[in-house]
Formats: structure tokens, C-alpha cells, sequence
């Protein structure tokens, strides 16, 4: 998979964990300012990751990451 | 008869099965055989059975007590995976959840989410945060809540309340500084516990430096908004504030200060503080001066009963904790 197809699948997964459509979420959206959500939503998100691009991303590491760019970093390092 | 001996005694009458996946803990071990023994619980040692049943005969604990449940045997596994995957919420697919059930902290939340156990009792050799990142994997939140939170149940000598010396209090361990929807979350969790422990009808304020109104500023408007949240989410209950914590829990200052109908000021049985730096301090006082007996924190939130213990716990203390678990998971049933 190449950067780019990774980026999509990781925005789809964001936007799907958070109850948004995929056009409202990209690699700049900030997980604090722009979804604000619970620890849950979070979650959520990781077990997406692992259930489909089959990558474990802590919970921690994945809170830790201000962006979706960011988290996009983390998986990319987990494949 | 204490409020903990009517606990163990509902806890005898119904025993539920309560999984253990520290099993191999020393004091975990001995607080599950005790529970077992007396006929509190049922209890399931979860993890490697070989290791298991040879420490509990050096232990020179009778194996009749427990079931051990070998999280390498591929019979059941394979079984709670199918189980557990085909649950509506499941979020984890087969791979993922194989995975993680490595872990005998998964394993035995998955046996909970499957109805294979009532209860997952850990927290000696996890951490809460561990406990708690795998029951919001595992076992998930209730209905329309997003916040796991915790409450304590304490006894307090001299207090005539209205469930006599017996107050509720939340959140004193888990959410550091709720937004308003996280103390909404809180104040539904919290009447949903102690109508699973204690049958109490709930009445259930939140609390801080103003009485509707008679104080000003957002410390106080966070209180407020949480309230309006959770009455529009839960008109069932009754939760009312912002009030102050004696026109709470005080018929007679409640009268002075509330000026309108309230089925909960001055009758409160759960009182819900607006952060942790209250709640922390708030158990503190009723501890020292009011030398309360204070029971928990129980975690909340979750569809089932999570249990989180302290790590520095006495075996006694352990049990208590085990027993109350099992109770709230029978009341979960009703």
C-alpha cells in the first residue's frame, strides 16, 4: 500500500470512528480542536486500525498524535 | 446488620461468576478462594492451568473451589471468539481479538462480554489504566455514554441522611476535570450503580459553590449546563443542582435555598462533585472528620461490571470489593 492509499484508509477510519463524513476530515484536521471527542471515540479508532490495516497503534500513541498526518506517521511506521 | 454484611448476604443468596485473570497473584488467588469458599462468588481462574492448579496446591487451596479456564486451549477459545465476534458492538474482528486474548485481561473480558462470566475482577498486577483501556475494547460503554467514572459508597457515623448513614459520592478517583457532558455521564452512571447495589431509588445532586444561581462564573456554569445535559438525556432520573453540598444532603437548609420544587435537594443519596480536586478532597473530609467507613471507588460507565482494585489492598479489602462487584452484576441483570 503506498502513502497515499494508507492516508485515504486512515481518514475513512477517522471519519467513521468520529460519526463524520469523510469530506469534513484530511490530514490537517486536529483530533482536539476540529473532533473533540471522548477517550471512547479514540478507541474506537485503534481497533479500526487493527481490524483493518492489521497494525496494533498503542492507545497512548495514537492519543498522543495532534493530527491525522500524524497518526498516519504512526501507522505507516507499524506496517 | 452494616451496609456490607446486607452486601454479602445478597451476594450469598445470588452468586455470580466472577473471572480472574491475575490468578496466578498471590493475594488475588486467596481473596478468590476466600470469596469462593464462603459461597460469595464463583470463581474463574483465568490464565496458564498447569501453572494455576500447581500454585493453589502449594497455596494448599482445594481445586474444588475454582474453575480454571487454560487460555491456550484451542476448543474454548475458538468458541468465545465466535461468540464474541458476532455481537453487534464487537469491536474487534478475529484476528485483532486473538490476538489481544493472549492477554488473560482480554480473555477474561471477553468471557464476560459473552456471558460466560458476570464479573472481571483485576488490578493488582494491570494498571486502572490498563484495566480500563480493556473494558472500553472489550466490554464497551452503557447507552449513551462516553465517560467510565467511579463512585464510592460511604458509611458515615451520626449522619441521618435519606438513606440513613449511607452517601454515595462521585467521581473521587477517575475523570480529573470533567467538561459537562462527562459530569452529565457521571451523574447517570452513578444512578445506575447504586440502583444495581443498593435498590435505592436515586436521588442524585450535583454540587458546587452556588445554589441555583446564588453564585456566579463558569466553575459554576460547567455545574449547571451538566445538569441541564443530564435531565434531557435521562428524564427518568432524578438528578437536580447546582447545589450547594448542605442544601443537598440538609431538608432544612434545602428549604431555606431551593425555592422551587425538587424531589432531590435535601434528600440527595448520590451527590455528584464537579471535579476531582473536590472529590478527592471531599472523601478526605468525610473520612477524617466524619470517620466514614468509604467503600470503593467502583468504577462506571461500562455495559458490565469492570472492577478495578488498589494495588496496596489487604486480601480482606479485596474480598469486599469482590463481593460488591458481584452484587452490582446482579442487579445489572434485573
Amino acid at each position: 500500500m503506498d502513502r497515499k492509499e494508507l492516508e485515504q484508509q486512515v481518514i475513512e477510519l477517522v471519519a467513521m470512528a468520529y460519526g463524520k463524513d469523510v469530506a469534513e476530515v484530511n490530514l490537517d484536521t486536529s483530533f482536539a480542536d476540529d473532533l473533540g471527542g471522548a477517550s471512547i471515540q479514540m478507541v474506537g479508532l485503534v481497533s479500526e486500525i487493527e481490524n483493518e490495516l492489521d497494525v496494533l497503534v498503542q492507545l497512548q500513541v495514537a492519543a498522543a498524535c495532534k493530527t491525522v498526518a500524524e497518526l498516519v506517521d504512526k501507522v505507516e511506521e507499524q506496517l | 446488620m452494616s451496609v456490607l454484611d446486607q452486601i454479602y448476604a445478597k451476594a450469598k443468596a445470588n452468586p455470580q461468576k466472577v473471572a480472574f485473570p491475575e490468578a496466578e497473584n498471590e493475594k488475588m488467588m486467596a481473596a478468590a478462594y476466600q470469596a469462593g469458599k464462603e459461597g460469595y462468588i464463583l470463581p474463574i481462574l483465568v490464565g496458564d492451568k498447569e501453572k494455576i492448579l500447581a500454585l493453589a496446591a502449594e497455596r494448599g487451596y482445594d481445586a474444588g473451589v475454582f474453575t480454571v479456564v487454560d487460555i491456550h486451549e484451542e476448543g474454548y477459545l475458538s468458541e468465545l471468539v465466535a461468540k464474541y465476534t458476532a455481537l453487534p458492538d464487537a469491536r474487534l474482528k478475529e484476528k485483532a481479538l486473538r490476538r489481544r486474548m493472549q492477554d488473560p485481561l482480554y480473555y477474561a473480558m471477553v468471557m464476560q462480554a459473552v456471558e460466560e462470566a458476570d464479573v472481571t475482577f483485576a488490578g493488582i498486577d494491570n494498571t486502572t489504566g490498563d484495566v480500563l483501556l480493556a473494558g472500553q475494547y472489550i466490554i464497551g460503554l452503557q447507552e449513551g455514554l462516553s465517560t467510565v467514572s467511579s463512585i464510592g459508597l460511604c458509611d458515615i457515623p451520626g449522619f441521618e441522611g435519606s438513606e440513613g448513614s449511607l452517601l454515595a459520592i462521585g467521581d473521587s478517583a477517575v475523570c480529573t476535570n470533567p467538561n459537562p457532558n462527562q459530569l452529565a455521564d457521571i451523574a447517570i452512571a452513578a444512578c445506575n450503580t447504586v440502583q444495581s447495589l443498593l435498590d435505592w431509588e436515586p436521588r442524585c445532586a450535583l454540587v458546587c459553590y452556588s445554589t441555583l444561581g446564588s453564585g456566579q462564573g463558569e466553575l459554576i456554569d460547567k455545574v449547571v449546563e451538566a445538569v441541564k445535559i443530564a435531565q434531557e438525556k435521562r428524564p427518568d432520573l432524578a438528578i437536580d443542582g447546582e447545589f450547594q453540598f448542605d442544601a443537598a444532603i440538609n431538608p432544612a437548609v434545602a428549604a431555606k435555598k431551593v425555592k422551587r420544587e425538587s424531589k432531590v435537594a435535601g434528600r440527595a443519596n448520590v451527590v455528584i462533585w464537579p471535579d476531582l480536586n473536590v472529590g478527592n478532597v471531599g472523601v478526605k473530609l468525610i473520612q477524617q472528620f466524619g470517620h466514614a467507613d468509604a467503600y470503593g471507588p467502583m468504577l462506571q460507565g461500562f455495559k458490565k461490571v469492570v472492577c478495578d482494585c488498589s494495588r496496596g489492598a489487604p486480601v480482606s479489602e479485596i474480598v469486599g470489593n469482590i463481593v460488591i462487584s458481584a452484587v452490582r452484576a446482579a442487579g445489572m441483570k434485573k
